[in-house]
């Protein structure tokens, strides 16, 4: 019985993208409970792919493959599951580059990679206006904010974000992440952002560590 | 009859093989044709679709022959001034120079060896001491000061780049109306004669696509008005293996070149003629940490790559060295940018960037600068190879000291020792009690040494209180 599920964990961790299907298929038509299937199958394989590329065992393509695998198991699970139980077990990310900020290969990163944790992510894209960020994350009811910056003359407008956010009455609400190569953690306090990441992986980890406390 | 003297082989490499450039410029051509670039701004969107280019909404392909008109207007060779108006950088086949970088966030700090946030007396300090550096041949911003203005800083940095050096300056610019200002100061350096300016530009702008095949409207803001004054540009995107572009070197290159050509076409649209120096920065993102980095072995080949490109393209190329991922100078700082150095000079790229550059770009170090400047001078005697002729050969010098137990003592030896050998200035080859005398001195002791003895002896000639007044106006009065 538990065999099953083993198997998927080890086929997202193994990053079995074109097999994932047929096998949570095999799982569910077995009677196997969706929510075990998420919580020590998907979640927990992803968790050892994290420990693994900490440990530079694996390497960031594969971790992407093993997301990208974890979220078709996701999809065919995801109508057996009770509603919202995604968004519960890790919460809501709103996430996009700033206003006159094309460049979204950090910020596409760290959202695979919470998507890959069982986050339920929200990618607005690039050239994010304050407002942009603010009615999505009012309509998906987000908890986070993920704005990210390449450029030094980009960043000031996650200050006018954050600072949209607190006329808004959100800012207590919805927990702002800050990230990309000219920010720094002091940046972070500066604004009033709630977290700051060096990169993808200490995203997920900060994220984590904002929701729970 | 007098005979033919023996030449001198240069030691030199290629990367490509003529097939293999080939190849690749066909694939960087299919990309062109067929899959396009996307160009958000409608004036280049007008310029493009009257120039005969497919646009399909906001994607531009070019056939063919617009982009062998570009190639056939654009010059063959790209001459810099300095600031004083005397041509110095002679952009073409078999030289090379070498220079800075441009926008890091940090520096670390000369005095108390700090990393931190650069701020805009830290520009004129490595304008300062590339100037006094007889390896550096052009300077960037090397920072992005934080104590200035935002909207202002590439007129702060390129304002600091003229008061502390005379070289000529690689500078980056936000959009099209600081560009404009930038261009004001430089000609104010010509006492505002813009014609001799455009003849002899001490200038070159770096302007940037967004890869994969993205031209980003500032950018094309930043072509629209440096074309039109006739400034010479580089347009290289960073195509970086993993990131930006495909994982394989040689894809990447060849989109990286398709994207660097969007930027010449334009340039030429706008003004025929206007220099451009050719080349994307193809390096690789890590797949383990994500940096893009500067001290790769991938990048120095496909900048020697790209080298060979040029020479099929007969466009002066673009490349870097001198730079390292080590957060600090040390011996994985000296590893990276010798490796850097040695193949950028063994290719003979043009321009040469980057130099000083530590943490993949992130922080620049004048003491990083200070030792790439030793190592192109070891580098360039390596490629000047040996010369062979009666003098250098010495048969009869050897004839005469056969007998005795030392060439030391030589005339032969007294006459040719300063240029037969290569002399270290701040590489220690002392003996263990002469160092140990002199401080236990480590390379990384010597450089800091360095960097501080330049900043408070070395002066570069200044200009002129008119120059700096009207340079000051400009500034203050903003955009």
């Amino acid at each position: 019985m538990a065999d099953l599920i083993k198997e998927i964990h080890d086929m997202v961790v193994e990053y079995k993208k074109d097999a994932i299907a047929e096998k949570v298929d095999q799982a569910l038509n077995e009677g196997k409970d969706a929510e075990s299937i998420l919580n020590n199958g998907l979640i927990a394989a992803m968790d050892v792919v994290g420990e693994k590329y900490s440990t530079g065992e694996v390497f960031i393509p594969e971790m992407l493959a093993s997301a990208k695998t974890m979220k078709i198991a996701l999809e065919k699970i995801k109508p057996q599951l009770q509603k919202d139980v995604v968004a519960s077990n890790k919460g809501v990310v709103v996430i996009g580059t700033v206003k006159d900020d094309i460049h979204d290969i950090g910020k596409n990163l760290v959202a695979m990679m919470l998507e890959g944790a069982g986050f339920e992510v929200h990618d607005i894209g690039i050239d994010n206006s304050p407002e942009n960020f603010i009615s999505k994350a009012k309509e998906v009811n987000a908890q986070i904010l993920g704005i990210s910056a390449l450029l030094t003359t980009t960043m000031p407008m996650m200050k006018e974000t954050v600072e949209a956010l607190k006329d808004e009455g959100l800012y207590e609400k919805i927990h702002v992440i800050v990230g990309g190569a000219p920010v720094s953690q002091q940046y972070a306090d500066e604004i009033g952002a709630r977290g700051y990441a060096a990169d993808a992986v200490v995203a997920v980890e900060k994220i984590k560590s904002l929701l729970d406390s | 009859m007098l005979q033919f003297p023996v030449g001198t082989l240069r030691p030199s490499m290629r990367i490509l093989s003529d097939e293999q450039v080939v190849a690749i410029h066909r694939a960087a051509m299919e990309i062109m044709n067929s899959y396009g670039m996307q160009v958000q701004d409608e004036e280049a969107l007008q310029m493009f679709r009257d120039a005969g280019a497919i646009v399909e909404k906001d994607r531009v392909k070019l056939p063919e022959y617009i982009v062998q008109d570009a190639l056939n207007s654009a010059p063959t060779r790209v001459v810099l001034s300095n600031q004083k108006g005397e041509r110095s950088l002679f952009l073409e086949e078999g030289k090379t120079y070498f220079g800075t970088g441009s926008d890091t966030i940090y520096i670390i700090d000369p005095e108390t060896g700090e990393r931190r946030r650069v701020v805009v007396k830290d520009i004129g300090n490595f304008a300062k001491v590339s100037d006094a550096l007889p390896n550096i041949s052009f300077i960037m911003s090397m920072g992005n000061p934080i104590d200035v203005p935002s909207e202002l800083v590439y007129m702060y940095e390129f304002a600091q780049m003229v008061k502390n050096s005379n070289l000529p300056i690689v500078f980056c610019s936000d959009s099209g109306p600081d560009t404009e200002k930038i261009w004001e100061m430089a000609a104010a350096v010509y006492g505002g004669d813009e014609q001799k300016l455009e003849q002899n530009p001490f200038l070159l702008h770096y302007v940037e696509p967004v890869s994969p095949l993205k031209f980003n409207r500032t950018s094309v803001q930043k072509i629209l008005t440096g074309a039109k004054h006739n400034i010479p540009m580089s347009f290289p995107s960073g195509a970086n293996a993993g990131s930006g572009a495909p994982i394989t070197l040689a894809g990447a290159m060849a989109m990286g070149i398709a994207e660097s050509f969007f930027g010449l076409v334009l340039q030429q649209l706008v003004r025929k003629g206007a220099p451009f120096v050719f080349g994307p920065n193809v390096s690789v993102m890590d797949q383990r940490t994500t940096v893009v980095s500067y001290g790769c072995p991938e990048w120095a080949l496909t900048q020697g790559a790209v080298t060979d490109m040029g020479r099929f393209y007969n466009l002066p190329t673009w490349a870097y060295a001198g730079s390292t991922d080590s957060k600090r100078v040390d011996a994985q700082a000296g590893i990276e940018s010798t490796f850097s150095v040695f193949a950028a000079m063994a290719c003979r790229s043009n321009l040469v960037h980057d130099v000083g550059y530590i943490e993949y770009g992130t922080t620049s170090s004048l003491e990083q600068l200070v030792m790439a400047n030793e190592i192109i001078d070891m580098a360039r005697f390596f490629m000047n190879g040996i010369e062979v002729n009666d003098n250098t050969l010495a048969l009869d010098v050897i004839n005469r000291v056969k007998d005795q137990s030392t060439f030391l003592m030589d005339d032969h030896t007294l006459e040719n020792f300063k240029t037969a050998q290569w002399y270290p200035k701040l590489l220690d080859r002392q003996n263990y009690p002469a160092w140990e005398k002199g401080g236990s001195l480590t390379m990384e002791d010597r450089l800091t040494k360095e960097v501080n003895k330049i900043l408070s002896n070395y002066q570069p000639e200044p200009k002129s209180n008119d120059v700096l007044a009207k340079i000051d106006q400009i500034l203050d009065a903003g955009l």
